[in-house]
């Protein structure tokens, strides 16, 4: 299959500072994950691709063509950025109509495709409220709109699920899918394994802007699930919980949190543990206040990769 | 390229227009006519005896001439790649089909509009306010109009000199002060040929009835040998059309990055 996306031996750095160095990339249709720590290179990259930044070495091709300094691409592209920016002083409909209109479609077609792009991403009734309004996840849809409203064939999103609560994370993963469905190839990049795990499973992992891996989630499962897990539970009964979960062959180790009324689990079988945890809650009425990850696993995934 | 120029020009003005911005130099511009209006109240007691003209071109010389068109081109001009990345647009602007002259040309005409609007409204309701009387003659019309005109040459010249300084420079608004404030007003003190180092000599040329030391506020206006009108309006066409091209190539081949 042609590739969509293709980077060839890209380099750039911002002074002595590395964004991405060598990186080669072939992305097809559908959706692909970009996944990585923060500073790993993501944006740096997803810069590159959609001609924000040049490349020191090496050249992107969409569709075959050069990106830098090709404005025509951008019929075909469409960029949601990571920053929370936008014209403050526009409302959701004016933001999007305004800059449809710099393709060239008229008046009533703006207004059209405004008008389906806001309703992609549910925010029709609030369409014509001024942007600085709006609250963290609308902002954010309201950005993935801008990327699609011109319906292009590629959509590049930096984090675009970042700092939404969890409906709107669903939505924004729903509708993602939806537009996997039309045909669309989707570049997806987030710091965070499950919300990529509900997206996709063609997955690039990056870290220190360099491409470690390629492959599909169980693979990236399997690279996480060889590395301990930290599980910090919050209960009245952590001591307890604490003494029942001693015995289990997974846990490696425990440790207490007193002034917090928490104990961590260091365990390398995440799965048997939280089956475990749902049978205990059910049979012993446990209170649990809250379940944390204190380290990040990937993290360690990409720490264990770089050979730290 | 003009179909792309006229598509940033209408988003722009549109998007601008709507700005706290705009609103504070809609403000400022028209503090000419709050000045207009005490004048001719001190007036009315019979305290200023000069010709309404005269107070009038004081006003146009001080005011509208050596601060608020430069001021105005100043802010807008040198924000005109600085908002965007300062305000983390620019990914907006920059995803689109459409080149970066035609960015540059289009927002430009946009803020020219804009601030054209503000300063000759000002100009001319401050004009009226001060000449509005039994002696005014539809005729006097047309001086308001030579000094629109005036005005708004120097606006764009100023606009499109900034525009390039904000396509230069990182932080234009220092250098653009200097500029403005510092560089135009000392150099026409000078004498022979080194004021027309100046945009502000070129307009002084042009200005109708120009007197080199009316009005009672005269002491502070230059001692000025002028350029033919004629070469004078050539030289601030010249001199829009050359900044605006430079700030075009400029912004066509610079990388232009904000701190994420």
């Amino acid at each position: 299959m042609t590739a969509v996306i293709e980077a060839i031996n890209l380099s750039r750095w911002y002074g002595h500072v590395l964004g991405i160095s060598e990186v080669n990339l072939e992305v097809q249709a559908g959706v692909t994950a970009l996944l990585g720590p923060n500073g790993a290179g993501k944006s740096t990259l997803m810069k590159i691709v959609t001609g924000q930044l040049k490349p020191n070495i090496g050249e992107v091709r969409i569709f075959g063509e050069k990106v830098w300094n090709n404005r025509h691409i951008f019929r075909r592209l469409g960029f949601c950025p990571e920053v929370d920016a936008f014209y403050e002083e526009l409302s959701g409909f004016e933001f999007l109509s305004g800059l449809l209109s710099l393709y060239g479609f008229s008046q009533a077609e703006c207004q059209k495709r405004a008008e389906r792009a806001l309703e992609a991403v549910e925010l029709t009734e609030v369409k014509n409220r001024k942007i600085k309004s709006y609250s963290r996840g609308m902002r954010q849809r309201v950005k993935i709109a801008q990327a699609l409203a011109h319906d292009p064939e590629i959509l590049i999103l930096d984090e675009p699920l970042s700092g939404l609560d969890p409906l709107s994370k669903r939505r924004i993963i729903k509708l993602i899918k939806e537009l996997k469905g039309q045909g669309k190839t989707i570049l997806v990049s987030s710091h965070v394994l499950p919300e990529v795990e509900a997206l996709t499973s063609e997955i690039i992992l990056i870290h220190q802007g360099k491409i470690l891996a390629r492959g599909d989630i169980y693979f990236i499962r399997e690279l996480i699930d060889t590395h301990p897990h930290m599980i910090r539970i919050k209960s009245p009964q952590f001591r307890e919980l604490a003494r029942i979960l001693a015995g289990e062959d997974y846990i490696l180790d425990i440790s207490f949190r007193p002034s917090e009324q928490a104990v961590i689990f260091e365990t390398h079988h995440r799965d048997h543990f939280f089956s475990r945890l749902n049978e205990l809650i059910l049979e012993l009425s446990l209170i649990i206040e809250e379940i944390t990850s204190p380290d990040d696993n990937l993290q360690a995934v990409f720490d264990y990769l770089v050979g730290k | 390229m003009q179909k792309e120029t006229g598509r940033i020009f209408s988003f722009y003005f549109f998007l601008r227009k709507k700005s706290p911005r705009t609103k504070v130099f809609y403000l400022l511009s028209w503090a000419s006519v709050v000045l207009a209006l005490i004048i001719r109240a001190y007036r009315l007691a019979g305290n200023w005896t000069e010709t309404s003209q005269v107070v009038f071109q004081n006003i146009l010389m001080t005011f509208f001439l050596q601060f608020l068109i430069i001021i105005l081109a100043l802010f807008y001009g040198s924000s005109i790649v600085s908002e965007e990345l300062e305000g983390k647009t620019w990914p907006y602007l920059s995803s689109r089909p459409v080149s970066q002259a035609a960015i540059i040309v289009g927002k430009y005409l946009a803020y020219l509009s804009l601030t054209s609007i503000m300063l000759v409204s000002a100009v001319v309701i401050s004009y009226l306010i001060l000449n509005l009387d039994q002696d005014f003659h539809l005729a006097d019309l047309g001086t308001v109009v030579r000094y629109s005109a005036v005005l708004f040459l120097g606006l764009a010249a100023y606009l499109s000199f900034f525009t390039f300084l904000g396509t230069w420079l990182k932080k234009p608004i220092l250098v653009g002060l200097a500029f403005g404030f510092g560089w135009e007003s000392i150099i026409q003190y000078f004498p022979g040929s080194t004021q027309k180092l100046s945009i502000a000599h070129y307009l002084k040329s042009i200005l109708p009835q120009y007197t080199t030391a009316s009005g009672k506020l005269g002491f502070l206006f230059i001692r000025l040998e002028p350029t033919k009108p004629l070469i004078a309006i050539l030289m601030l066409l010249l001199i829009v059309i050359v900044f605006l091209a430079l700030a075009a190539l400029i912004f066509s081949y610079k990388e232009y990055l904000f701190e994420d």
